[in-house]
Parts: structure tokens; C-alpha cells; sequence
């Protein structure tokens, strides 16, 4: 029987989604509603009888001081009524707890054809309402038609008895599962298959997988399990295996690199192992705090004597430019696995966030999947949810405009997890499976969900088709799997975990089963949402919140007694064995059967080839734009820009400070709302040691050369990690690549030459950064073909492509948390110096991208230079000589001045033409001293009596006392060459204009 | 003298078991995290402990309600275990979804000393979303609040989307005349906010930020206490840390505010024998 009870907040209550409705409406649209009421709906399809449905309506689901509901329509008066749902398949969360609630407080067992449903409806009231006015809303605010269903009603067209008639959102598939053997007669053949099926196969790796299957050792050896040519469990396998998702070809692949002026060329045959791997591990070899790197799920630090700390960091862009909620909460949630199933699994302590996107005001004619408003609304809301029910902090988080992230947005997500460093008396973060441990599969259930492309049956949408590859993430299911795995850690009953993530089991089980050299996987035994998979959808769906476990058979019994506690779903699905095959059998029959070093066999590297051209090759050059006359005009206009100004609303939403151990906060100054350099966690309670931890991007500076790009970005991350008192002995990294396409194709990418030229660049830098500052990849990722083809005006499609962007993230183990600082002067009276020099190096800067301009003087590191500084500064740190401490960023000592400001809420006046100056690249004006974005500089403040030794400290060093904090009035006075003042405005004409472009989102 | 034992729940998506077992670790207490199937199951028995705990998260994800369903599950399985425990004069405290679990259970407000009557509501945020920021909260010096006991003021950070408290103006009436409610959002000062924002974060009535039980033992609230352990947690430390080096002092040694509430439920219970 299928049932639909329908909630609200009573009348007289305000409805905050339905306000928040009506202001979209009006902001985004111009439709102007008079209110907007939601209505919450239950459906339920159950054996529950009449009674028992009151039961859980009245004592479940109905709040008896705020809400009314019912088992039928509510009466509630609208002019328009719009009715959202999701598509069958899609992740219903509150559905899923609506079951459990039943459950617990009726008793009632679903059966497998049972289940709950939520969806809502809108009551819309306006009189001037139209139809597509309606449309628009439910189509482009309230829902998104990859996994939502919407429908609307007019006043007139309501049957008030019927109602909404909300049918039960099931999957259907109605087939008998199979697998299929393919046909390999021939190179074409095999390409077409892997055309036709999405399996993305390389031209080259073609050859090597039929050599595979046709030599005779194979043949005779499947031949024994009734097998001959592959099936398609084995194809999709080794598609998902060789994919740039989980092989990494770019990075591991072949570059002709050649310099378009000299005509020199050299060859680089692995930018990974050159770049990242090699580095790394000699610094590995120099600081003993470095415990793991280059092979677990996140790379693992030393944090003090008991304990390690976990970090890697992904991006979820795809999934989030088609549906950004969706995408962004699976993102976070599924980075969060990462150091789950790092070494015997950690505990998480803290996550981060960086979003770029388009212009959240574009209307010009090209049309995104997502208008970047919407994105970005949905993004922000995604990471909220996903990062908050983790229990997870996240404390710190960027947001970026640039038209290129129109062509695709960029959602970067980053995880920290803390373990012991032993775990019954082993080390916590080596781990191995042995023939014999049983293959457990913990936490969700397998569904259609995430299976690349979409298959054919998804050609047209019916009510029962499932919605393919989007996902939503369930961050309870995932939080009640995390607790219990830890339970798990510390009674020693994990040898072996690892999450499932790219590639689902096909990963998990294939990387995982190289330990113990095989496996035996009984497919029909896997979970499944709904009956109907073939088996290679189990074997590579990408259903989220699931790990793997190698657990020993003398200790199931215990294991499965704590996952019924907890309330996780775990099955023993196979086991791991030493026969040197992978095997995969559903009801006993074999439909998958390959030595498990097939994928070592000889796939040959891909190609690329790469012309670099410099900017002045290019035709780069400096803009010609005159001093500005009116400089306090122009401060506010910066602070005022989009990548400048306040996105507090976005921090406040984030759940920053939960397990208890903040430190610096994401945002800090007398009035908490001027963006710190870094935050300051501390993961063990007990202790008073401290976790830095920054991130920085600047992908502006690839416009230039993204050599330099990558240099500023690691500089900026260990400045801003200095800033608040980190060690700069101990700095660990993380890289995330996000690279527009670098295959060369005359028609399709006639850039790519020197956008792969760029890549090389990238990687030579972030090798060189990392030697010199000795900084170590704990993790690292990269994520190509950040590119769109949008639709324009006339019905052509546009390549958008973002710019080359890497995400740096750095961390410092802090020894003792009192020495840490923030950005805020704090006393009048103190000194303010400015530490690094001053150099013309305006190229790609905020200021040239006002007059949208971006020349080519880009700002340089050096590291030796910047280094000797460095030390100094954290000399300094360590004796408490300063009041406050930040590194100069984007916008340059203009802008950070105001942050200073603003964050103390005192006077300051200063003297910009005493700052160190680098003459090299000579002409500094005023325009330069404010708004260059020189590399290596800070601006600290100290109290007068500490000027004798922190100047000796800094003796020969660039250093200069620029000015003072005075409590005499409340402006930033800046005075410039001669003596002139060139800026002076009030600390409340700042914050206006810093808070003003996104001040009304709350 | 054998500590005072405090359990701690854990599991279905609560989240701030650990730094509410390291307050009361803080305070002097024995800290015992139990998972919530433990005391169904009655693996655990409640009657062991002296002080009950419901902390932050998001039970069952928050869906259908902030603590709604955690509430439900602990109503049916361990219903009269909790009306014991309150009758054997014990405390309970319940912070963020453990304020909005007791509100659904009944355990508050608890007027005429009726356990099991839901009057109160924890509803969405005015502002329409989610928020993290420090609050300053006025004690109520006559509250009989066992918990804030000595304290006036308090800074504590709330993180919530649902943390308005209404009910009906006569309940709210009766909360303030029974001095009941505990602590009021209030401005810089410490003057109760009047519903203004952002000092009072989310909108509820009178400023409500936390309410107690007629006896005081039992005692819910928004803001988390347990998220001031330690002197680097307030956002104002760097620059009150800078002032006192200046005259040769430092933060370090007081005890914060946040474990001081918790300390004034572990000096109850050793002072009540219990």
C-alpha cells in the first residue's frame, strides 16, 4: 500500500526555506513571490496499516509544537504549487532514516519491495505569477533534472483529496543479471566494444590486452574455469585500472618538451617520478617525521611522539559542475574515506574546501550546465552538509572567480586524520592482506550509482530509470562507519582497509589483493539498493560510503558483533588468497579470471608533446596605465572584488570548531571576520601541540607562466603557515593538479602543445620549491580536462577552459599552541615592519585585473633569499618577540594593510616608500608599492621594547620599520614617496567595502 | 575517594563525544563514552553513572527533525531508565542535539516535574542557515541550575542550523518565572540581546539560549561549553595573551569557562554523595 503524509510548520511560524525561496526568486529571476510555504512529504510504501500510519505520522514524524501534518493533502492556499522529487535510484537520506525510525518504533521489518520516499512540496503565492515564471523556479532553483523530478500545479488544476499523488521513487530493472563474453577478433574490434560500452580503452593498450587474452598460457589456464575469451567483468576491470582517474597516465606518461625559441628539446619520461616521487623521498630520508608517503590512500606525518597525522586532498569537479550539491557532498564525504582507510584507518580531525567558479553575475549568452550562482550555491550547501554531519571541522576554505571556471568549476576538498602510531603494539601505518583474511565490505549498499557514462538504458528517462553517474553522499551512514571502524583499529581486528571510491570493488580489491597475490570475490554476495545488476556493475559501481577490510576468520565473530552495534551493514564477500589470479565468481560460476600482474604488463606510456613559448614570444607585455590619482577610491574598489572581499557567509555556515581543538579559527580581528592566514587544530586534546594548516591558489599567474604560478603558490602556502607560527623544519604538502586537456588535436585542442608545455613547467617548479624549502608530498592528485564546450548565442558550442590550477595545501606540526599568531595588531603604540622586498611585479596581479590587464612581470621566488628570511621570522615566533604576524597575498601590501586594519580595529599609519624594495625590476610607484604581489613578504607588529633585538634579528636582512598602531583614531593612513599621503581611510569605510558584495547572504 | 562517573553517549552521527569526555576528564570526572545500542542492548546500565551527557551532532542525520528520532529511540528502549536516573537525583545534560533530544523527549522543560511532555520546540535558525560563531551567554544568577553555578557570563561557541527555541508565550512565560532558563544570548555587555542578531544567532524567544529542569539537575543548551577546554579555543585569545605578556602575566592557568560548567556537575554529585 503506498501512503503520503505531508508536513509544514504551522501557519503562524516562519518557514525559512520558503523565505529563502522568495528571496532567490527575486534576486535571481526577478519573479516576485508574496510567500512561498514547503510542505515535507513522506511516502511510503509498506504493509503498514491505517493505525500503525497514524502512528508514525502523530508519534514519529510529527512535531507537535511546530508542525502540522497529515495523511493526506494539506490544505494549504497557494497560487502555484511546484512538486519536487528524486529520481529513482537517487540517494534518499532522509528516506533511509524515515526506515529506520519505522522500524525502531513500530517494530516493522521492510521487506525488499518496501521503502520510504521524501520529497516536497512548494506553495507559491504571487499575483502576478505565471506559469513559466513557475517553470523557471522548479527547473532552474528548485530542482535539478539529473536527479530530480518536478511537477506543477495551477490553483485550478488541484484536486485537493488527490493531491500531489506522490508514487514510491523505486527502481525497477526487472532482468535477470548476466555477464557477457566479448569478442576480440581484432584491434577494431575491441575498439568499437570499448567505444560502445564507455570503457575508454587507449588506442595502445589495445594490442597488450588482446596479446593478453589470446596467448595460450591464458587461454589453457581460464579454460580450466570454463572460461575463453573476456567477459566483460575483465574489460571493465582493466578500463577502470588503466583510466587517467586511477593510473595517473598523464603524470607517469611521455613529454617531448621543447622550447619554441631555442628549438632545445628534452624529454621527460615520467613527471611523477621525476617531480614528485624522486624529491620526496630523499626528503623522506632527511626528516624522520615523515612516516609514509607515495602508495597508502594519504600520505602520513609525524605529529608527536604517540601519534601520526593523515592528509590528502581530491577534487570533485565533474560531478559538481553537472549537479553541484550532489557533487560537492560526495566529494567531501568520499575525501573523507581517504584517511579512514589510510595505513589501519585514522580518525578525522579537520577538512578544507577551495571553489572556483565562473562569475556568480554572468548574463552574457553562454550556457553552463549550471549558472556559476547556482554552482556555487549548491557547492557551498554540499560541503555544509557533508562536512558537518561528519563531525569533521572545516576550518579553512577559499573561493575563486574566473570566467574560465565557467568551462568547468573546480571543487577541491582536502582530509586530515589522526591515528596512534601503534596499533597492538604495531606500527598503525603498515598494513597487508594474507591469503586466508576474508574480503568484508562495510557501509552502503551497491547501486547503479556512479558507473561511468550511463549506460543504454538510460537513453531516455522513464520513472524507474535510475539516474546514472551523480550521486548524492550520505555523510550519517559514513559517520556511524567511521566510529565503528576505529572501535575495529583498536581491538586489532583490521590487517588490511582501504575506501571504495574510483573504480568501487574493481579498485579496492584489485589494488588491495596484490598484498596476498589474489582473491577469490563472490559477486552475489555483494549488497545490493535494488535486485537487477549485472555483475560488472557490482564489481565497478561507485556507490559511495563503503570500505574494504581484510579481516582474519578468527576474528569475524567480533567484527560483526560491533558493525550490528554500530549499525553497519558488513559481508563477507570473498577472500583474499595467494593463487596469483584475480577471481570473480557470481553463484559459483567464474566471470572474471586474470593473473593478478596483468596490468604490469608492458601498457605502454601515453605521449604528449609539448612547446613552451615564453610570455614575451607571446607578445606579452606591460600594460600603459598612468599613476591613479585617487588611491582611497581605489583600495575600496579592490577590497570590494569578488576574489578580495569578505565570504564570511560561507566560513559561518561551516561547522569549524567541533572536536574541540581550535586553535586559530578560520577568520579572526576584534570583530572575527577578516580571513586568517592559516588555522591551528589541535587533534590530540590532551597535548599542547598544534596542527598548521594552509592552502593557497593563484592560478592567475599561469596566464604568465605556470612556473612561476607554482612557485608563488608554495611560497604563499609556507608563508601563511609561518604567519601563525609554524615550523618551518617541518612543512609537508599536498599538490592537487586541475589541468585543462594536454592531448594535441588540431581541431578539437590546438593549444595543447603548450598547455602540456605548461604542465612540465609546473612540475619542474614544484620540484624545485619543494627541495629548496624541503618539503615533502605527503599526497597529491591531479585532475585533467578541466575544460567545457558551452552553448552560445546562436546555438554553436564554445571551449571554455579553465586556467592551469594547482592547489597547494601545506601543514606544520606546531610544539606548543601559545606561541601561535594571528593577523590582528594589538596594541597601540606597536611597530609595524614589513619583512621581503618590494619588487615591480605587478603581471597577473588583482591590480592589472581591475583594468583587465595582465602584463608580465609576475612575481618571482627566491627561494635562497626568501629562505634566510624565513628563519629569521620564526626566531622571532619562537622568542615572542611579535604582536601579530601576516604574509602578504593577493592584492598585495595595499590590501593586507586593510586586512590588518580591519582585524585590529586600531589606527595604523605607515610610510609604503620605506618598504625594502627590490631593484632589479626597478620603478616603483606608488601603484607598485601597494599593489605588487612580490613573493616572501610578511607584515608583523611588535612592541617597541622588542625593537632592538628583533632588529638585530633581521640585521642585513629586508626588513623596515614602516610606521605605528595608534589608538589616536581609527584610520589606515598610508603615506607614500615623499612623504605624501596617498591612502587614508576609515577602518568603517574598509569593512564596508570589503563586506558589501556578498554582505545580505547570511 | 572513587571519581564521579559520567557517560557520554556516542554513535548515529553524534560528534562531539570525545572533547565532552575530555571536559569532564578536565573537571575531575571519569569519562566513559557508550555507544547508544550499548545501553539498549543493556550491555551498559545507566544506573553505573552519576551524570548522563547527550552531546552535539547530528543524530540520524537530523532528518525529520534535530534530535527527533535519537529522542524516539531513547524514549522506547531506556524510557524509564532516564526517569529513574532523574529520580535518583542525578544530572543530565544535553548540548546542541542533546538539548534538542531532551526538548523531544520531554526531559525539558520537565514542568509540574512531568518528564515525558513536549512544549517546547528547537526550530530552524532565523537568519535560514547554519551558523558557527562565539556567543556571550548571561547566566541567570537564580537560576537553580546546578550547572552554572558561580558563572555570570560565558563565551561559548554555537554551531547549528536549528537552535531557535519557541514554544507558546505562556510556556515561555513560565520558563522565565520559574527561572528556568539559564542562559540568555546577550550583547557585549552581557545584557540579554533582544532577539538581535547576530548576538542572539538564531532567533529565539526571550534569548534562550539554555533551560533547565525545576530542580536544576537536568539542563539543556545550544551553545557548546565543551568547546572552550582549553584557553586557545576562545577567539580572543592571541590578543589578551599579548596584553597580559606585557605585563608579565599569562592565560594559561585559569581554568575556562566551558570546563568550569562542567566542573560544577562533578562537585555536585561528590558533594551529593551520590
Amino acid at each position: 500500500m503506498i501512503a503520503n503524509i505531508e508536513i509544514a510548520l504551522k501557519k503562524e511560524l516562519r518557514d525559512a526555506e520558503g523565505l529563502s525561496l522568495v528571496k532567490k526568486a527575486g534576486s535571481y529571476f526577478g519573479i516576485t513571490l508574496q510567500d512561498a510555504r514547503c510542505i515535507h512529504i513522506l511516502t511510503l510504501e509498506s504493509d503498514l496499516d491505517a493505525k500503525a500510519l497514524e502512528r508514525a505520522r502523530d508519534e514519529i514524524f510529527t512535531n507537535p509544537v511546530t508542525q502540522v501534518s497529515s495523511l493526506g493533502p494539506l490544505d494549504l492556499e497557494f497560487d502555484w504549487c511546484i512538486w519536487v522529487g528524486f529520481r529513482p535510484g537517487v540517494k534518499d537520506n532522509p528516506g533511509a532514516t524515515a526506515m529506520e525510525a519505522i522500524r525502531d518504533h513500530l517494530g516493522k521489518t521492510f521487506e525488499p519491495h518496501e521503502g520510504v520516499y521524501t520529497s516536497k512540496r512548494y506553495c507559491l503565492k504571487g499575483e502576478t505569477l505565471v506559469r513559466a515564471d513557475v517553470e523557471q523556479l522548479a527547473s532552474e532553483l528548485l530542482s535539478n533534472s539529473i536527479i530530480q523530478q518536478f511537477r506543477i500545479f495551477s490553483k485550478d488544476g488541484w484536486d485537493k483529496t488527490k493531491g500531489a499523488d506522490v508514487k514510491p521513487a523505486k527502481v525497477i530493472l526487472d532482468r535477470t543479471p548476466c555477464f557477457q563474453i566479448i569478442g576480440i577478433y581484432s584491434d577494431e574490434a575491441l575498439a568499437k566494444i570499448s567505444d560502445e560500452r564507455n570503457l575508454a580503452l587507449n588506442k595502445k593498450d589495445i594490442p597488450v590486452i588482446r596479446d593478453y587474452f589470446l596467448s595460450r598460457a591464458v587461454l589453457d589456464s581460464r579454460k580450466e574455469k570454463g572460461l575463453s575469451k573476456p567477459t566483460d567483468v575483465e574489460l571493465e576491470y582493466i578500463s577502470q585500472a588503466r583510466s587517467d582517474h586511477c593510473n595517473h597516465n598523464t603524470f607517469r606518461g611521455v613529454f617531448r618538451y621543447r622550447d619554441g625559441e631555442t628549438g632545445e628539446e628534452t624529454v621527460e619520461n615520467s613527471l611523477f617520478k621525476t617531480y614528485i616521487q624522486e624529491p620526496t623521498l630523499r626528503l623522506k630520508d632527511k626528516k624522520p617525521w615523515v612516516v609514509s608517503v607515495l602508495w597508502d590512500n594519504a600520505g602520513i606525518g609525524r605529529f608527536d611522539d604517540h601519534n601520526n597525522y593523515v592528509i590528502t586532498g581530491e577534487t570533485h569537479n565533474s560531478p559538481s559542475n553537472m549537479e553541484a550539491y550532489g557533487g560537492a557532498i560526495t566529494g567531501i564525504v568520499g575525501v573523507y574515506r581517504d584517511p579512514m582507510g589510510t595505513g589501519l584507518g585514522s580518525k578525522l580531525f579537520m577538512g578544507s574546501f577551495g571553489f572556483c567558479v565562473g562569475d556568480v553575475n554572468y548574463d552574457g549568452p553562454l550556457k553552463p550546465p549550471l549558472h556559476p550562482r547556482r554552482l556555487l550555491d549548491g557547492v557551498i550547501e554540499g560541503v555544509k552538509d557533508g562536512g558537518n554531519k561528519s563531525g569533521v571541522p572545516t576550518t579553512f576554505g577559499q573561493t575563486l572567480f574566473n570566467a574560465g571556471y565557467m568551462g568547468k568549476s573546480l571543487v577541491f576538498v582536502t582530509a586530515l586524520g589522526i591515528m596512534p602510531d601503534q596499533v597492538k603494539g604495531k606500527p598503525s601505518h603498515e598494513k597487508r592482506t594474507n591469503p586466508g583474511d576474508l574480503i568484508i565490505m562495510s557501509g552502503g549498499r551497491v547501486g547503479k550509482d556512479g558507473i561511468h557514462g550511463v549506460t543504454a538504458s538510460s537513453e531516455s528517462y522513464s520513472e524507474n530509470t535510475p539516474a546514472g553517474h551523480v550521486q548524492i553522499g550520505d555523510p550519517y551512514t559514513q559517520k556511524k562507519m567511521h566510529d565503528f571502524l576505529l572501535v575495529c583499529r583498536d581491538e586489532g581486528l583490521i590487517h588490511y582497509l582501504t575506501d571504495n571510491g574510483g573504480g568501487g570493488l574493481s579498485s579496492s580489491i584489485g589494488e588491495s589483493a596484490r598484498f596476498s597475490n589474489g582473491c577469490v570475490v563472490d559477486l552475489d554476495k555483494v549488497p545490493l539498493k535494488y535486485e537487477g545488476l549485472d555483475m560488472w556493475e557490482i564489481w565497478v559501481s561507485e556507490s559511495q560510503e563503503r570500505m574494504t577490510i581484510a579481516v582474519k576468520p578468527e576474528h569475524l565473530e567480533r567484527f560483526m558483533a560491533l558493525s550490528a552495534q554500530h549499525e553497519v551493514e558488513s559481508t563477507v564477500i570473498g577472500e583474499y588468497t595467494d593463487s596469483g589470479k584475480l577471481h570473480i565468481q557470481y553463484r559459483g560460476e567464474t566471470c572474471a579470471y586474470v593473473d593478478m600482474d596483468l596490468l604490469d604488463k608492458g601498457f605502454p606510456a601515453w605521449e604528449f608533446d609539448a612547446v613552451w613559448l615564453s610570455p614575451e614570444t607571446r607578445g606579452m607585455t606591460e600594460p600603459v596605465i598612468s599613476s591613479p590619482a585617487d588611491f582611497n577610491r581605489l583600495l575600496l574598489h579592490m577590497l570590494s572584488r569578488p576574489n578580495i572581499c569578505s565570504k564570511e557567509w560561507i566560513i559561518r555556515q561551516y561547522d569549524h570548531e567541533v572536536q574541540g581543538g581550535s586553535v586559530i579559527k578560520p577568520l579572526t580581528g576584534v570583530k572575527y571576520n577578516i580571513p586568517s592566514d592559516a588555522c591551528v587544530t589541535r587533534p590530540v586534546l590532551s597535548s599542547q601541540k598544534g596542527l598548521a594548516f594552509s592552502q593557497t591558489l593563484l592560478p592567475w599567474y599561469s596566464r604568465i607562466d605556470a612556473y612561476h604560478m607554482m612557485t608563488c603558490t608554495i611560497d604563499e602556502a609556507v608563508r601563511r603557515l609561518l604567519a601563525v607560527g609554524g615550523d618551518f623544519g617541518h612543512i609537508g604538502g599536498v599538490d592537487n593538479f586541475c589541468w585543462p586537456n594536454i592531448q594535441f588535436d588540431e581541431k578539437k585542442n590546438p593549444d595543447a602543445k603548450f598547455k602540456a608545455a605548461q604542465l612540465v613547467r609546473a612540475c619542474r617548479a614544484l620540484k624545485e620549491a619543494c627541495e629548496k624549502y624541503e618539503i615533502p608530498l605527503l599526497s597529491g592528485k591531479d585532475s585533467m580536462y578541466v575544460d567545457g564546450h558551452l552553448e552560445g548565442a546562436f546555438g554553436e558550442r564554445i571551449k571554455v577552459s579553465a586556467l592551469e590550477t594547482v592547489q597547494f595545501s601545506a601543514t606544520s606540526v606546531i610544539r606548543d599552541v601559545s606561541f601561535c599568531l594571528t593577523l590582528d595588531p594589538k596594541v597601540s603604540g606597536d611597530l609595524v615592519y614589513v619583512l621581503g622586498a618590494t619588487a615591480n611585479e605587478l603581471g597577473a596581479s588583482e591590480y592589472y585585473e581591475v583594468f583587465d590587464k595582465t602584463g608580465v612581470n609576475v612575481p618571482r621566488v627566491d627561494f635562497e633569499k626568501f629562505k634566510v628570511v624565513y628563519k629569521a621570522l620564526q626566531t622571532a615566533t619562537e622568542n615572542k618577540l611579535l604582536a601579530s604576524c601576516h604574509a602578504v597575498a593577493r592584492g598585495g601590501l595595499g590590501i593586507h594593510l586593510a586586512h590588518m586594519a580591519m582585524a585590529g580595529g586600531l589606527g595604523m599609519e605607515v610610510d609604503v616608500s620605506a618598504v625594502p624594495k627590490e631593484v632589479a625590476r626597478s620603478g616603483l610607484s606608488h601603484e607598485t608599492l601597494l599593489f605588487s604581489e612580490s613573493a616572501g613578504r610578511f607584515i608583523v607588529t611588535l612592541a617597541p621594547e622588542n625593537k632592538t633585538v628583533f632588529e638585530k634579528l633581521f640585521k642585513g636582512l629586508p626588513a623596515s620599520c614602516i610606521g605605528r598602531i595608534t589608538d589616536q583614531h581609527d584610520h589606515l593612513k598610508i603615506a607614500g614617496l615623499e612623504k605624501t599621503s596617498i591612502i587614508d581611510l576609515s577602518i568603517t569605510e574598509l569593512e564596508t567595502a570589503f563586506q558589501k558584495t556578498f554582505g545580505d547572504m547570511i | 575517594m572513587k571519581k564521579v562517573n559520567a557517560l557520554i553517549l556516542t554513535g548515529f552521527g553524534l560528534n562531539c563525544d570525545e572533547e565532552t569526555a575530555h571536559a569532564f576528564e578536565l573537571a575531575g570526572a571519569a569519562s566513559h563514552k557508550v555507544h547508544i545500542n550499548e545501553l539498549v542492548s543493556g550491555k551498559v546500565s545507566l544506573s553505573d553513572f552519576q551524570i548522563l551527557a547527550l552531546g552535539g551532532g547530528f543524530s540520524w542525520g537530523d532528518d525529520h527533525g534535530a534530535g527527533v528520532i535519537q529522542a524516539l529511540k531513547m524514549k522506547n528502549h531506556m524510557g524509564q531508565d532516564l526517569l529513574s536516573f532523574v529520580d535518583e537525583g542525578k544530572l543530565i545534560i544535553g548540548i546542541c542535539n542533546g538539548f534538542q533530544a531532551l526538548i523531544n523527549i520531554g526531559l525539558l522543560p520537565g514542568f509540574d516535574r512531568d518528564y515525558t511532555r513536549r512544549n517546547v520546540s528547537i526550530t530552524y535558525n532565523d537568519c535560514g542557515n547554519f551558523r558557527n560563531q562565539w556567543v556571550r551567554l548571561a547566566a541567570n544568577p537564580k537560576s537553580p541550575c546546578v550547572f552554572t553555578k558561580g558563572i555570570h557570563l560565558a563565551d561559548y561557541p554555537v554551531r547549528h542550523g536549528e537552535g531557535k527555541v519557541i514554544a507558546d508565550q505562556t510556556v515561555i512565560d513560565r520558563l522565565l518565572a520559574q527561572n528556568q532558563v539559564v542562559f540568555q544570548y546577550a550583547d557585549a555587555k552581557g545584557i540579554p540581546a533582544k532577539g538581535a542578531f547576530p548576538d542572539n544567532p538564531n532567533g529565539s524567544m526571550a534569548d534562550i539560549a539554555g533551560i533547565c529542569d525545576p530542580t536544576g539537575r537536568i539542563f539543556g543548551l545550544m551553545p557548546h561549553p565543551e568547546a572552550y577546554n582549553h584557553f586557545t579555543n576562545h577567539p580572543d585569545w592571541p590578543r589578551k595573551a599579548e596584553g597580559l605578556k606585557r605585563r608579565g602575566k599569562s592565560l594559561e592557568d585559569e581554568m575556562t569557562v566551558g570546563i568550569r560548567l562542567f566542573k560544577n556537575a562533578v562537585d555536585y554529585i561528590e558533594a551529593a554523595g551520590l
